[in-house]
Formats: structure tokens, sequence, C-alpha cells
């Protein structure tokens, strides 16, 4: 008996029960489109991540006060760490020209705005005019807050939509020239500030009163402190040296010294090393939602087993007449097995079919960069076919073993 | 003797029910030779069929030699067990097991499959021309009368050109002219040289062979040659109401 014998006999058991043939591969279709769908889902949704933090600012580098050694400032711990002023943005953009091409020092707080009887809390962030160079935003109606506004100490904000929204009652009211109070004290809208969604966190950007950087601190918040710079670097391979050349200049200016950066008073956080971290955070995801996928494919391959075992006991007398016929105890095994490896595999592709419709209407639908790997698919069938040929092992052996007497004398 | 085709030495055969030990065959020795006609004959639970499963290497006795074509076969495993079954026996059941959703001509190709044998389609229509089934080649077994299906059977068992044509009950199932036609077929092939044994409980059948084998108990009780042999030729030339009631008559 040839092995193109043993494949007709299995293709032919498997058309004479189509029913049943595609029930059971039902099973093993759902468990491979989900894996299909969960790894391109996962890994598009990880790209979308990265994506989206791109759009934060190219080439960014944050510095931020505090010392790696305590961390940085955070709620509970008490005071921020006072040890980045303005002047530290200045130098850096003074001395580190061949690496730095804008430098925006920012304060930030929580605060109430109110008008007439709204009140909201929303994020001030007072800073320097590259602030929406750095950070991409755009501006929607009215003017930027420029160099003047800051040297002049002068009482004048932009605003995001959210805010317009939930000050004004609709995101269209002109609120150009209308005053804002915080703190008690009166601000001029100046302009307001393109849509920007939610960022890769899910903070609303949106939700946001800009003010100069000199404004907000001398008549809002009244430190001499800032929260954070945002720096851009001239190019992508320009962020090692900048990050370099800050450290170095900020230790002289802040007159540190070593060990480091145990004794440093800021810490450098890099876009790259956040972009790492999402990409672990995201693969994590990824064979997480493999894993459950995993269990549906074995679950599908039990049903295969189920089936078969079934099928051999149903199917007992024909085994009968194929042993008495000359078939050996291999001929029956093959069969078997072929037969069940053949369901599992047909399963297989056709799910990676069913995945790679899911994983383009969930990645239309998301807008995240999903596209079914090549890869996913061609180890989602390899991996169907083994569990048809493992849980179909049992059964088939189990056929093969019938006695040809016991196996014809049963009806 | 050498020249046998079977030779059975002994042979014993006995099955545990519970704690009790059941002979079903007890000490049976007999030798055919190529080119007999041999009815085994028998009650119900005489071990008759016991002993054609045997004969048929479809199961293997307690104790007991069995040499076939020379071979000694009652210990041999499955994979060499199966291929004696497929090369040297042509075996025809009672209720003709073939597979249901296969032709005919597709289960007289069957055994072929197993067998390796070249040129099966062409070997496989040429046996059902044989049995007279030329124009029943593409029938599915549903589509067929009992006594076609077992023609159909008869078929399969002697495309594979065997040693031996064992036969149990063959008529059992099917209407007494179309039982007639069947032992005339098997005549036929037994005067071409091929070996027949036939197991039946009908004296009227078993009188189409020229040897007579009784098993009672599970021994051999009897073992003589017909004197007035049945020539289903002859038979099948009277009328249908004769038949009928010359068997009644038996």
């Amino acid at each position: 008996m040839t092995p193109l014998d043993t494949l007709r006999f299995s293709l032919r058991a498997l058309r004479d029960n189509k029913m049943r043939s595609s029930l059971t591969m039902l099973g093993v279709v759902i468990g491979v489109a989900a894996v299909v769908t969960a790894v391109s889902v996962g890994q598009g949704a990880s790209a979308g991540v990265t994506n989206s933090i791109g759009q934060l600012g190219n080439n960014l580098l944050t510095i931020i006060p505090g010392s790696p050694r305590v961390g940085p400032g955070q709620p509970g711990q008490g005071a921020m760490p006072q040890t980045l002023k303005p002047a530290d943005a200045d130098a850096i953009l003074a001395r580190c020209v061949r690496s730095v091409f804008a430098v925006c020092p920012q304060v930030r707080s929580s605060v109430v705005v109110k008008t007439g009887a709204k009140t909201w809390r929303t994020s001030l962030t007072g800073a320097a005019p590259s602030f929406m160079l750095v950070n991409n935003y755009t501006l929607a109606r009215g003017r930027v807050l420029n160099t003047a506004d800051n040297d002049a100490r002068a009482r004048v904000v932009c605003v995001g939509k959210t805010v317009v929204k939930n000050l004004f009652g609709n995101v269209d009211v002109n609120c150009l020239d209308q005053e804002i109070s915080i703190n008690r004290a009166r601000f001029h809208i100046v302009g307001i500030l393109g849509p920007k969604g939610a960022n890769t966190f899910g903070q609303d950007q949106d939700d946001i009163v800009l003010m100069p950087l000199a404004t907000a601190m001398n008549r809002v918040l009244n430190q001499r402190y800032i929260t954070l710079m945002s720096v851009q670097c001239r190019s992508a391979d320009k962020i090692d040296l900048a990050q370099e050349q800050i450290v170095s200049l900020l230790r002289r200016r802040h007159r540190l010294s070593p060990p480091f950066p145990e004794n440093d008073d800021f810490m450098v956080l890099n876009q790259a090393q956040l972009l790492s971290i999402v990409k672990t955070i995201g693969n994590i995801l990824t064979l997480l939602l493999a894993g459950i996928a995993a269990i549906s494919l074995t679950v599908g391959g039990v049903g295969i087993m189920n089936i078969m075992l079934v099928s051999v006991t149903e199917r007992t007398r024909e085994i009968g007449i194929r042993k008495a016929l000359g078939a050996t105890e291999t001929n029956i095994r093959a069969q078997f097995l072929i037969e069940s490896a053949l369901l599992s595999l047909l399963g297989g592709m056709v799910g990676v079919g069913v995945g790679s419709a899911v994983s383009y209407a969930a990645g239309r639908l998301s807008g995240w960069p999903i596209a079914p790997s090549a890869t996913s698919a061609l180890i989602a069938v390899a991996v169907s076919a083994s569990i048809g040929i493992f849980f179909g092992f049992w059964p088939a052996a189990k056929a093969a073993r019938l006695h040809p007497i016991d196996a014809l004398r049963r009806e | 003797m050498a020249s046998d085709l079977i030779a059975l030495s002994d042979i014993s055969k006995i099955y545990t029910v519970g704690d009790q030990e059941v002979r079903a065959l007890d000490g049976v020795s007999f030798q055919v030779r190529e080119g007999e006609f041999v009815a085994i004959m028998g009650p119900s639970g005489s071990g008759k069929s016991t002993l054609m499963h045997i004969l048929g290497c479809l199961d293997a006795p307690t104790r007991g030699t069995y040499t076939l074509n020379g071979e000694e076969v009652s210990q041999l495993p499955d994979r060499e067990l199966a291929g004696v079954r497929n090369r040297l026996i042509g075996f025809i059941f009672q209720s003709y097991n073939l597979l249901p959703s296969f032709t005919a001509v597709e289960n007289v190709e069957l055994p072929m499959i197993y067998g390796n044998t070249r040129d099966r389609r062409r070997r496989a229509q040429a046996a059902l021309e044989r049995v007279g089934l030329k124009d029943r080649m593409d029938h599915k077994p549903t589509q067929l009368s009992g006594g076609q299906q077992q023609r159909v059977a008869i078929a399969r068992a002697i495309a594979t050109e065997p040693r031996v044509l064992m036969a149990d009950e063959p008529t059992g199932n099917v209407a007494t002219r179309q039982g007639e036609e069947i032992m005339a077929i098997f005549q036929e092939l037994n005067d071409q040289g091929k070996t027949v044994i036939l197991v039946t409980h009908e004296p009227h059948i078993a009188r189409h062979a020229t040897r007579l084998v009784q098993v009672q108990d599970g021994k051999v009780r009897a073992d003589q040659a017909i004197v007035q042999r049945v020539l289903a030729r002859d038979w099948l030339k009277l009328p249908e109401n004769v038949v009928s009631g010359a068997l009644l008559n038996l």
C-alpha cells in the first residue's frame, strides 16, 4: 500500500462524513483564527502605541529634577526637588548647539479655572514659546504666545478645546479675548489650540491651559524652579550626543561631585527608553493573548480526538473488513492518523483565513497598523497539523489494535 | 503430507468466559489438498465458525499447528498474518462485508490496494465480469440485491488470485435461487482448479462440495466424500417452483 493510497482512503472517509468533518474542523478553525488574530492584533497595537509615542515629538529628551537615588518627585514624597532653573535651559541651548535644536523649560500644576459661574480643574502649563513646536501642538485660532509675553509676564493664555468646552459649554464657542481667572488672578485668552486627542497613556492633551513660563512662575505658582525641560535634538543620531553633553553641562552648573549617577540632582529620560518599555509591555500582551488562543487551539485538538474516538467505534466494522482483506495495523493506524492530521491541517488553513480577515477588520476599526503576519500563519498551520497527529494518535492506535473477528462481529 | 495445501494438527481454541473455560475447538486435525471442494457442517455452537476463522487466519488457535501453503501460520505476527490473508486467502462472509460508501469495483479493488497489486482496476473489472456483474460495476452495495452483493464479495475474493477460497455461510442471507447461483460460481471456480472451503448448516448447500467434514462439540465427527453431488448448473435449469419444492423435501 502506497502513502498515496492511504491519503486517498483518509480523504474519502472525510468526504463521506462531510458534516462531522466540518464540525470537527470548526474547533481548530476557531483556535487557529484566535492565535492569528491575537498575534497580529498584539503586534499591531504595540506598533500603534509606538507610533503615538513618536507623535509626542521627534527626537525628544525630557529632563526632570530629582536624583536617580531617590527617584523623581512623586506625590506623597513631599515637595518637588527644586534643582532645575530656567537658566539651565538657556545654558543647554547656548552650549549644546551641535546636538540640540530647541529647549522648552516648563512648569506644570493642577489648577482650578473659573469663568462666570463655571469652574474646571485642568492642567496648567507654563512654558517657553518653543512649547508648541517641541510638543507638536497646533493653533486653531488667535495667536501663539511669544517671547514678548514672557518678558512682560503678560497675563495671556492659550487654551485647549476640552477647557473651552467645559468653561463655555461648547467647543465651537469663540472665546478669544474672554477672561478666565486662575487662583483669583485674571487672564486673557489669546489663542485656542488645535485638537490633539489623548496621548499614549490616555491623558487628554486638549485639557490644558498654556501660559508664558515667567507668568506662571511669578504670577500663579510663585516658584523659582521648573517642573521639567523638553529638549528637541537636531536628529535621531544626535540624541545620545545631546544626552551626554547635557548631563556633563548640568553636573558642572550644579557643582555636583562623583559618584555619578548617584549624586545627580536631575534625570534625562530618553524617548528610546520609553519606546523599549512600551515594546516590552506590548510583547507581554501579545504573549498573553497568544497563550489564551493556544488554549482554545488545544481544546480544538481535544475535539478532534473525541470525534476520532467516536469514529473508530462507529467504523469498527469497516476496520474489521479492511483487516480481513489484508490491512496491517500500520495501514489502519496511518489511515486514521492522516485523517485527524488532515482535519486539523485543513482547519488550520481555514483558521488562518478567518484570522486574517478578523485582523484586517480590527485594523480598520482601531486605526492601528494591524496586519496578519505570514510567520504566525505558518506557525499556526504547522502547530495545528501537529495537534492533529498528537491527538489522533490514541484513536488511531485504538483502531489499529482491533481484532478482525471482534471488529466484524460488531454491527 | 507435503503436498497438502492446508494441514491442521491438533488445533484447539479455548475462550475464557468469566472463570469458565469454553473449548470452541478441541484437537481438530485434517488436511485439504489443492483443488478440493470441502464443506464443513455442524449445528450452531459446534465450533465450525471458529474453525473457519482460524482457517482464514482471522483468529489464532490457542494450541496446535496450522500449515498453509507450506508455511506455519498459527503463531505469525500481525504484519505477516495480514499478508497471508491478503495473498493466499479469499474470504467470503455471510453478511458480504462490503464497504457501503464504495462502489462494486472499488470494493473489489480494496484487497489489491493493500497487496500493492498492479493493474487493479482492470483486474477488478475482470473479476466482476466473471461473477456476472459487468453492468453493475459502479453501483453501491445498497443499490444491489443480496445475491449481487455476495457476488461482488466473491469477485473481491478471487481478484487477488488466492490459493484458497473460504466462504462462511455464503448463502445464508440470500434467496434460494440466488444462493444456487452463488454455488454455481463456486463449482465453476472449483472446476477450474481453485480450492474451496465452505461452512454451512444447510445439507443441500453442503452437497455442492466434493468432501464433507462434520464438526460437533469442537471435534471432527465425520470426514467423507460426497456421493450424490448437487450440480448447481442443473438445478438452475429447473423451473422456480420445482427448485423450492425439492429443497423443502430434503
